[in-house]
């Protein structure tokens, strides 16, 4: 694998990072410490997990994304070049109708609205460089198979979309990459970065799901043929495309003339991948292999595809019944036999994107930060 | 096999005996040398040819005309180099010269050699190597300049792996060794051959400009080879699978065969199996450049061969006991699917690919990096024949198409189409048979200008006998109507 970027550390300048106490967030601001030259203000609703030491010269401040009047005094304050926007709640599907309600609600209020106030705040104050995470799934409708998809791949409209977290990430990288040298200010030049499944140390989501099954003893379990590729990417790649992004974002913003076409990046999106697609249930065996099961495949029960939507319905069903949760569900079962993996060729040709860490590698990372942080819990319990 | 145990064997695979007929009894080759044609001479060296290539043989014999006798020619002398440096009877003094100026050996009439010992297999390919130097010498200047180049190297490559005796004592020892090794055995054929297919316009000149493509077509047919044949190698008292790799899972080389090691040896031929595959994509990428059937043939069978055989290969316990081989039935379904094109050649290595990837298990230490070369195959399978169209996929999006209604479309022009086509079908069998039917009657002499005289007089059914006297009554007035 590559070495982090350059020998020589690029410029960004003074940079925001919105979200930067976040799981990908806290990646990107150990990242633009290590690898570029440049002065660092982190935004976040609570900034007291994932700080840096104060000898890193990190500016921390408590901020609600979704009010501009929160916003704009530190944008004034800082007058940054640069503003990378990873903010946004962790997408986990709700058992009850009325919970989901309210969630659907904070997903609208924190990715649509809280990014339009980014906007807005980027505009008032002559930031040059608007880097947004959006999501890989905004191409995803969570049924249909996604087949080496790449940027011509459509976004899902609303009414086709399935999950509402992906809906409203869909709506905020529009109007993301819509105020992209718009009126309201030529100057502003934006980008969009589509992560396939992000993983690593911190993830909430993906790392921990994963080896609670490991942990339940539920690895001899199998649904569909795992003939199914899947991107997972770690997320030192996804906080290295960022930068990049950001890089030629101000690159462009230098330059006298207009990129051309076919090497334009502000007004785009990019999907990043660790460009190492994998069979899905592969990855989940990698993931308890490295936690140290230390089985094969021979234990293992296949459950067809069809089988296993039949069983999780009957599974759902039953526990509703009962005023119980599942987490044997349809939506598991599909995005368990699903194909979903991508082309990130785009991102290689105009961003120089490669990963910098190998799957492997961010398994195993993500997998020691996940049991070292079990090792400390149990020591407190135990205290 | 006896034939009874063969008998049983088909009972039981009928499918794998359904291929050799259908092999045997279908193949067409897209071009067959006519021996009747040929010299005596030409006829010789292809005697040679079928003596000392078994796989080759075949397919070089279907190749097109234009390249017929200089990759016959070719495959000779690099055969013929190859048996000097594998017989180890030969002393070093005689051998070294031999190698580094067999390029000018093949600019000697009458060369011939009888150094090699009485058990050389091929020992008589160069008894008579006065053949191939007569042969060689008709060939185009153009291709005779590539083959004395290929040889030059290769001959000078075998040298030098001849005096390195720590080479053969303790076999290879770096996988970039090993790379290299499998460069002078089957890269520079590669690259020869793809020469070749350039200068004779069989191939895409742009595969020049990516010899790495080349290399991989040879790096991957020899690292297949090297990894099924290490019980034989290890027989013969050498080894191929560089020390750097296998040094991972057991200490001494040897401890590889002893079954109580079993499940170290299958993670270290598994890592084989790992480094070969990572050539896969390249490989179908290089036959995308070939534009002549017989040349894609020649290339994508030995390819296709080479994909079967790591399967059948990886994780199987005998390849440490004995040779392992793909039966015969799916050599010819190998044949038959892979001389066709790179679609059907893809669709080979994904089944293969999809079959590794099934046996692949956690317990071995490169469980995620062989899942990824898998995938990173399908992947490239995928980016040359896209199972999704993203136009589609918006129109579908936007409404302009709905899935259900456009199906149903379909399906309705699809049925109409078949109505339409029964209809004329009915209709063309009715006029055909009726035409047969009144021509025929017509030439038996049938009156039909009576008939129709007398239907419009609206007499359908004639209220007589047929012959009657009153029918030919009617018949007379007819004809003499005007009288």
């Amino acid at each position: 694998m590559a070495p982090i970027p350059t020998p020589e550390k690029e410029k960004l300048g003074k940079v925001i990072v919105i979200g930067g106490c976040g799981f990908l967030g806290h990646h990107i601001v150990d990242l633009l410490l290590e690898a570029y030259k440049c002065t660092i203000s982190v935004i976040d609703l609570r900034t007291t997990r994932n700080r840096r030491p104060d000898s890193d010269n990190v500016q921390y401040f408590d901020a609600d994304i979704t009010s501009l009047s929160s916003l704009l005094p530190i944008f004034e304050k800082i007058k940054p070049h640069i503003v990378i926007h990873t903010a946004s709640p962790a997408a986990i599907g709700e058992s009850s109708e009325s919970k989901t309600k309210l969630r659907n609600e904070m997903y609208r209020k924190v990715n649509v609205d809280g990014t339009q106030c980014v906007i807005e705040a980027c505009q008032k104050t002559g930031v040059k460089g608007l880097v947004y995470t959006s999501s890989a799934s905004v191409i995803s409708d969570t049924e249909a198979d996604l087949i080496n998809a790449d940027e011509r791949w459509p976004v899902i409209p609303a009414k086709n979309q399935l999950e509402y977290y992906s809906t409203t990430k869909a709506i905020a990288e529009a109007n993301v990459l819509a105020a992209n040298r718009s009126l309201a200010s030529p100057s502003l030049l934006t980008c969009a970065i589509r992560p396939a499944a992000i993983f690593g140390e911190g993830d909430m989501q993906l790392i921990p799901g994963t080896l609670a099954a490991y942990t339940d003893n539920k690895t001899g379990f199998q649904l569909g043929d795992n003939n199914n590729l899947f991107d997972f990417t770690y997320v030192r790649n996804i906080a290295h495309a960022h930068l990049l992004a950001a890089y030629a974002l101000l690159v462009t913003t230098q330059s006298p003339t207009a990129p051309l076409d076919h090497e334009k990046v502000d007004g785009e999106a990019f999907i990043i991948t660790n460009d190492q697609p994998v069979y899905f249930w592969d990855f989940m065996r990698a993931v308890w292999k490295a936690a140290g099961n230390d089985k094969g495949t021979d234990h293992v029960w296949v459950i067809g595809r069809d089988i296993g939507l039949v069983l999780a319905t009957l599974a759902e069903w039953g526990t509703w019944m009962v005023g119980k949760d599942t987490p044997f569900k349809r939506r598991i079962v599909r995005y368990s036999s699903m194909t979903r993996y991508y082309d990130c060729s785009k991102a290689k040709r105009r961003l120089g994107y490669r990963p910098i860490v190998s799957l492997q590698e961010g398994i195993d990372r993500a997998v020691g930060f996940w049991l070292e942080e079990r090792k400390t819990a149990g020591e407190k319990k135990g205290q | 096999m006896g034939l009874l145990g063969q008998l049983l064997y088909f009972s039981v695979h009928p499918n794998q005996l359904r291929s050799i007929l259908q092999w045997k009894i279908w193949h067409e080759p897209v071009h067959t040398r006519d021996p009747k044609k040929e010299t005596a001479n030409q006829r010789e060296c292809f005697k040679y040819l079928d003596l000392t290539s078994r796989s080759f043989s075949a397919v070089i014999q279907e190749l097109n005309p234009e390249l017929l006798l200089p990759i016959a020619v070719f495959y000779l002398i690099l055969r013929g180099l190859d048996t000097i440096e594998d017989d180890m009877t030969i002393p070093l003094e005689t051998k070294e010269p031999l190698l580094r100026d067999f390029q000018n050996i093949l600019e000697t009439d009458g060369w011939t050699f009888n150094g090699n010992g009485p058990d050389e297999k091929d020992r008589e390919l160069l008894v008579h190597f006065d053949v191939v130097i007569t042969e060689y010498k008709l060939v185009k200047p153009e291709y005779r300049a590539i083959i004395a180049d290929i040889t030059e190297k290769m001959g000078n490559g075998m040298a030098d792996y001849a005096n390195n005796a720590e080479h053969n004592v303790n076999g290879v020892n770096t996988i970039k060794d090993y790379e290299l090794y499998c460069h002078y055995v089957a890269g520079l054929v590669g690259d020869g051959l793809t020469r070749l297919f350039v200068e004779s316009k069989f191939a895409n000149p742009a595969l020049l400009k990516r010899p790495e493509l080349t290399e991989s077509m040879g790096q991957f047919l020899q690292k297949t080879n090297i990894i099924r044949d290490i019980k034989e190698d290890f027989d013969d008292k050498r080894r191929f699978y560089p020390k750097e790799i296998w040094s991972k899972h057991v200490d001494k080389f040897d401890d590889l065969f002893d079954p109580k090691n079993l499940d170290a040896a299958l993670n270290c031929s598994s890592e084989m199996v790992l480094n070969a595959l990572k050539h896969g994509d390249e490989c179908l990428f290089y036959m995308a450049g070939i534009k002549d059937q017989s040349v894609f043939n020649f290339v994508a069978i030995p390819q296709a061969m080479a994909i079967a055989t790591l399967e059948i290969v990886f994780r199987n316990p005998d390849v440490f006991k004995k040779n392992v081989k793909i039966t015969k039935g799916d050599a010819c379904q190998l044949l038959m699917d892979s001389s066709t094109n790179l679609r059907s050649v893809c669709e080979i290595f994904k089944k293969y690919i999809r079959r590794i990837h099934k046996k692949n298990t956690p317990k071995d230490p490169n469980f995620l990096e062989i899942s990824i070369a898998c995938g990173k195959i399908e992947q490239f399978i995928e980016s040359i024949y896209p199972t999704q169209d993203p136009k589609k996929l918006s129109l579908l999006h936007t409404g302009e198409i709905d899935p259900d209604v456009e199906k149903k479309k379909a399906e309705d022009s699809e049925a109409k189409k078949d109505v339409f086509f029964l209809l004329l079908a009915v209709i063309g069998t009715l006029l055909v048979i009726s035409g047969l039917m009144i021509g025929a009657a017509y030439l038996a002499g049938a009156r039909f200008d009576v008939a129709f005289d007398e239907i419009k007089k609206g007499k359908i059914f004639p209220k007589f006998d047929k012959g009657s006297e009153e029918a030919q009554s009617i018949v007379n007035q007819h004809d003499h109507g005007e009288l």
